[in-house]
């Protein structure tokens, strides 16, 4: 089996869904602004050498149909040559596009590939337009397609995870976004993305604004526990999940550069990062939030790795409840997970996260001049899924 | 010369209590408002160029009362027809305006000094009114110009204006007739307002009368040695008073404004032969020093707190003791006795005999009512209707004292009065002398008053346009049963009316449909169906189905339901036009019986719901069906349909209740662009029976049956889910988890593959097959009962 290497990898900051700085924005544009800085850092290149873009999105609807995989490689690279394709393993996609791109290099299907995610949650409702529950299966199984917020509450109860606990976590996630933005460590792996806005002032006269997002906007300044134990339960009577202490729907992009070892040499390119291994796991859908306590020891087994020698691990907060449950369930230990905030404060564009994760992880182990890091998140109808990166 | 008057902007002038919820209302009704207000005092420099910080006053005060309760405004939508501002930047703009109305605070010489600037802006020939409750019109007049002060007048509004019907029009002697024949016609027709034309004197009528009344109460407390819970039990619902009778009334309006008003009639009417009634008693005085307000200081007569488990407790003042204690059930005999007759006429018979002591309060109160408002004419109006109907639509009172007084024989209460030293006005001896035993005459279908000055029976001005059941019905009735009468309304319509206990549907008014929709398709133009009772209709009678269900008897259920699926079936399904007139609560039964009608007319305070899941069952009378009929009509290519089927399934899955007949329309349970709304009740059935007329004109035909697309399995799915993630949530209970499924099972017309086009009577079977299992179940059967017994629903 051949080796692909890692050689490249952006993200654009990440907006509040539907108030925020990226509402104006369509997925499509977003996704080939990252993709066209992704391409220009790696000037030794011909774009018509990639052989696939790979991209990973939720609700692959409306302004996120028409496969937006091959809508983004023509948009974003300009040449009609690089095909392209839209995959959907809900919240792991931006993760399984890139484990995808990992095997088909390594099995010789292709040379190079442009992986990630995109999701802009702002125009679409959450779960898409127009949702279809099977009768039949509903009949039996209507948990296969609860809520994600009620599957959160599950977790919490059986898993004991106290509201306190939980808003505790949040409040921490937000303190550890804050610190990382204003020490600037996400400067290097920002995309600036240029934002134009066309609209009628008072007058009824047409104005163009114009303005640069390169600043996550989720994390709070000015919260404090009290004010996160103050919010109403959103999902049941009487619950502990609430709009705090749950992930933000937000918008995004993250896109990695994929290489076979003959193309890196060749190049003369100097790769960042390898995808040593991935695994997906399934558990039952009203807990889904502890998936990555099954995909995780199959991933470390995989990469012939014990939890010790993970050195920072990205874990998708999609809610503190079953961060928390799976943190305590692993024994995992919390100085190295999300060292610079979780999605609760940077938020959660779905099918972007993954491709995310992995861009915070490289960058930060890299920082760390360490080796060994983990990118996992749990999965909606009760999946989880883990990737352990060697960074070079 | 003659011109047409157009209302099209109004501007009020102070947004306080009153000002902003006038505003409200005429945004309600669909007149474009600029509200304005003084800026605040203490602006800085920097802030005095702030647009937002100058009107401060202005958008905090609208705000508030945006967010009050009950709502002022009929929809969220209506706010933006209202735009504020401040006297100092936009007072100009009243120049563009057709009327202004002054709502400032009362007292003279700050409503001078904004007349003055009024008049510097004011375009000639606007309206210009003020909504002052005890300053007298015509001491506003001087330095005036003559153009205003021919277009100058009282326009008394009352609190709260969306709500209470009273408008006062009080001219001064220089206000032009155009004027006030404008603004009676105005008021009735486009405020929906009962309208009452005044003379200049204190306090007007309803609420010199009103609070007369309330200080005379004030007196008898402490001459009867009556509590202020037993006043209040004495004088609410039982004597056709609204449920917060004396006190609490006060405590809702505000001491200090009974005071205010108290204290102008006491200074300005020497000659009242009571005026020491309108002298403050001690309890009060020492409540006004504590500034025991009422609702506006947290605490008045009565004062709401928690006891010592943290439970809600409400507590009365003593008025002895000035010290609170928790509030106690009022016994009488005479209520007890009374409380068993439903006709209000009857009742007041029973109290005024009773031999307790609540026997001894309502003589006296009553005789010194009547005394007082016999006194008042000619001094405050020469037409005693107007006091009946200043009470009535200003204080909520079901008949007036002069009403009250014909109820309870004029002739032998007169003895009765000169027995315990009441003096009576020598008019009402002259009446009676002259053989007119009452105040009102029903003649010929008019409603005719004993006119002081002409001595003669007269006809009530202003009430061409009105349809009233209750003169017309001996008249004109040509079929009745026991619980329905149809009455010719003229031109070729007939009106059905029903009059059941709280208009509920039984067996007789389902009758009463049928024949009604035989005899108009006969020999009629059209058929209105509309009653003037407190409520359209509260809905089917559950007692019934209650008695059926827990014998089991479900063959006769069945037989019920088809009953009622045929009436309402058979309202679409005639040969001549049927239109409803909605009033008040049209609460499942009657609801579905208006979602069949070829026309819906509904008056602004309509109250729309299909609220059976509250009893345990989903609508079986047609309503389910009709839902489904409505989201499919709803339907177009390319359309993805399930936010529209959802939309109609939470009307009923939620027993939604429309607070206004505009969010009838937004909940689809009134049909937009189809269905209109009267603002008036007085111009209900007058309208609907126009539309008749006019559906009948234009050529009528019985429409015919369409199919109605329901959505199967795909419909299905989302609402299993969605029953299932509630209930999961603890946000319903397994019974409503029950009734949504059986719900979704017959709004998407069962488990079929694929969307499909269905008969009406498929869903009807639906419908019937889901009331009858849900008949079946226990907690369906204690819902019932709670409403029953209780009056509310039960969630079990």
């Amino acid at each position: 089996m051949r080796t692909a290497y890692i050689v490249a990898g952006y993200r654009s900051a990440v907006g509040k869904s539907g108030k925020g700085v990226f509402k104006f924005t369509r997925p499509d544009d977003l996704a080939a602004d990252v993709i066209k800085h992704l391409v220009a850092s790696i000037p030794e290149l011909d774009k018509e050498k990639i052989d696939d873009v790979i991209c990973g999105n939720a609700t692959p609807e409306a302004e996120q149909g028409l496969n937006i995989g091959r809508m983004i490689s023509l948009m974003g690279l300009d040449t009609i040559k690089v095909p392209g394709m839209t995959v959907n393993r809900y919240c792991s996609s931006g993760l399984e596009t890139i484990a995808i791109a990992n095997a088909k290099i390594q099995n010789g299907m292709a040379e190079c590939i442009i992986a990630g995610g995109v999701e802009c949650m702002s125009p679409i409702p959450f779960g898409g337009w127009r949702i279809v529950p099977n009768y039949d299966v509903a009949k039996n199984n209507a948990d296969w397609y609860w809520n994600m917020g009620l599957t959160a509450e599950e977790v919490a109860k059986r898993w004991n995870i106290s509201r306190l606990d939980q808003d505790k976590f949040a409040f921490k996630s937000h303190q550890k976004a804050l610190n990382a933005i204003e020490k600037g460590y996400f400067k290097r792996e920002i995309v600036p993305i240029t934002v134009k806005e066309i609209y009628l002032d008072q007058n009824e006269k047409k104005q163009i604004k114009k303005y640069v997002v390169d600043t996550d906007e989720g994390p709070r300044k000015g919260g404090s526990i009290e004010a996160l134990q103050k919010l109403k339960p959103v999902f049941t009577e009487g619950g502990s999940v609430t709009a705090g202490n749950a992930s933000q729907t937000s918008d995004g992009a993250a896109f990695v550069l994929l290489m076979s070892e003959d193309m890196v040499n060749k190049l003369n390119i100097t790769p960042i990062a390898k995808l040593i291994s991935y695994s997906v796991a399934g558990v039952e859908p009203k807990y889904m939030g502890i998936g990555p306590i099954e995909a995780v020891p199959i991933a470390l087994k995989k990469a012939g790795l014990k939890l010790d020698d993970i050195e920072l691990i990205e874990l998708n907060e999609a809610f503190a409840s079953q961060s928390l449950a799976v943190i305590r369930e692993l024994k995992l230990n919390q100085d190295i997970v999300n060292v610079n905030g979780g999605a609760i404060a940077l938020g959660h564009p779905l099918g972007c996260t993954g491709g995310k994760l992995t861009v915070q992880l490289i960058n930060e182990i890299k920082k760390r001049n360490q080796k060994y890091g983990m990118v996992s998140m749990c999965v909606g109808a009760g999946q989880g899924a883990a990737g352990i990166f060697e960074i070079l | 010369m003659n011109r047409n008057r157009h209302i099209n902007k109004v501007a009020i002038i102070g947004s306080g209590i009153m000002g902003s919820r006038i505003a409200c209302h005429f945004a309600n009704i669909g007149v474009e408002v600029l509200l304005l207000d003084i800026i605040p005092f203490n602006l800085s420099k920097e802030e005095k160029k702030n647009k937002n910080k100058k009107n401060a006053i202005v958008n905090k005060a609208l705000q508030n009362t945006l967010e009050s309760k009950p709502s002022p405004i009929y929809s969220k939508s209506f706010t933006s027809r209202i735009s504020t501002g401040n006297l100092e930047d936009d007072l100009c703009k009243i120049s563009d305006v057709d009327w202004i109305i002054e709502v400032v605070v009362e007292k003279i010489d700050i409503k001078k000094k904004v007349f003055k600037e009024i008049e510097k802006h004011r375009k000639k020939g606007t309206i210009i009114s003020t909504n002052t409750s005890g300053i007298s019109i015509e001491s506003m007049l001087n330095e005036r110009s003559e153009d205003f002060q021919k277009h100058f007048c009282g326009t008394h509004f009352f609190n709260p204006p969306r709500y209470l019907k009273l408008l006062e029009i009080i001219p001064s002697s220089k206000t032009s007739a155009e004027i006030i024949d404008f603004l009676m016609d105005y008021g009735n027709r486009f405020l929906g307002k009962d309208m009452v034309l005044c003379k200049d004197t204190p306090a007007f009528i309803a609420n010199r009368i009103g609070v007369a009344n309330i200080m005379s109460l004030f007196h008898i407390v402490e001459d009867l040695n009556l509590s202020i819970e037993e006043i209040d039990s004495l004088t609410g619902p039982i004597i056709g008073r609204p449920k917060s009778a004396t006190f609490r009334t006060c405590d809702l309006v505000g001491l200090d404004t009974l005071i205010h008003v108290a204290n102008g009639v006491y200074q300005n009417c020497p000659n009242d032969e009571v005026k020491d009634n309108f002298k403050l008693p001690e309890f009060i005085k020492k409540m006004n020093k504590n500034q025991w307000l009422g609702d506006k200081s947290k605490q008045g007569f009565y004062k709401k707190s928690k006891d010592k488990n943290g439970k809600r407790v409400i507590e009365v003042l003593n008025i002895n003791t000035m010290q609170y204690a928790p509030k106690k059930r009022a016994k009488f005999a005479t209520i007890a006795a009374a409380k068993q007759e439903d006709n209000l006429l009857k009742r007041l018979k029973i109290l005024v005999k009773g031999k307790d002591k609540a026997g001894e309060f309502y003589r006296k109160s009553f005789y010194s009512t009547f005394a007082y408002v016999s006194h008042r004419i000619p001094e405050i109006t020469d037409d005693l209707y107007k006091i009946d109907r200043a009470l009535c639509a200003g204080f909520g009172w079901e008949i007036g004292p002069f009403q009250m007084w014909d109820a309870l024989d004029v002739v032998d209460t007169l003895s009765k009065m000169e027995e315990e030293d009441f003096k009576v006005a020598n008019w009402v001896y002259n009446m009676v002398k002259s053989g007119k035993k009452s105040f009102y005459t029903n003649k010929n279908g008019t409603l005719n008053y004993y006119n002081v000055s002409t001595k003669e029976q007269k006809k009530i001005a202003g009430m061409e346009n009105f349809i009233v059941l209750d003169n017309i019905r001996k008249k004109n009735k040509i079929w009745s049963n026991s619980g329905c009468n149809l009455i010719d309304i003229g031109d070729g319509i007939v009106n059905l009316e029903w009059r059941t206990k709280m208009n509920s549907i039984g067996g007789e008014v389902l009758e009463g449909i049928q024949q009604s929709i035989k005899i108009a398709e006969k020999n009629h133009k059209g058929l209105v169906i509309a009653n003037q009772g407190v409520n359209f209709s509260v809905g089917a009678n559950i007692a019934m189905i209650f008695m059926m269900a827990i014998e089991q008897e479900y063959d006769e259920i069945d037989f019920a339901v088809r009953a009622f699926q045929r009436t309402t079936g058979r309202i679409r399904n005639s040969s001549i036009p049927v239109v409803v007139a909605t009033h008040g609560m049209t609460l499942g039964g009657g609801c579905e019986i208006a979602l069949h009608a070829d026309h819906v007319q509904a008056c602004a305070e309509t109250y729309i719901g299909l609220v059976e899941m509250g009893v345990g069952v989903i609508p079986g009378g047609g309503g389910t069906k009709e839902m489904a009929k409505r989201a499919s009509d709803a339907y177009f290519s390319g359309d993805i349909q399930l936010p529209t089927i959802k939309k109609r399934y939470l009307n009923i899955g939620m027993a939604k209740v429309a607070t206004s007949a505009q969010e009838g329309i937004e909940l689809d349970l009134l049909l937009k662009n189809r269905d209109k709304v009267t603002i008036g009740f007085n111009n209900l059935i007058n309208d609907a029976k126009e539309v008749t007329l006019n559906l009948a004109n234009k050529g009528y035909t019985k429409p015919t049956i369409e199919k109605i697309k329901v959505l199967g399995k795909q419909g299905l799915g989302m609402f299993m889910v969605g029953a299932h993630s509630m209930h999961a949530a603890g946000y319903i209970t397994q019974h409503e988890k029950l009734m949504s499924e059986k719900l979704a099972y017959t709004i998407c017309g069962g488990d079929l593959s694929s969307p499909t086009l269905v008969s009406e009577q498929y869903l009807l079977d639906l419908e019937r097959e889901a009331f009858l299992s849900l008949c079946g179940e226990r907690k369906t059967l204690e819902r019932i009962e709670h409403m029953l017994k209780k009056g509310k629903p039960l969630r079990n």
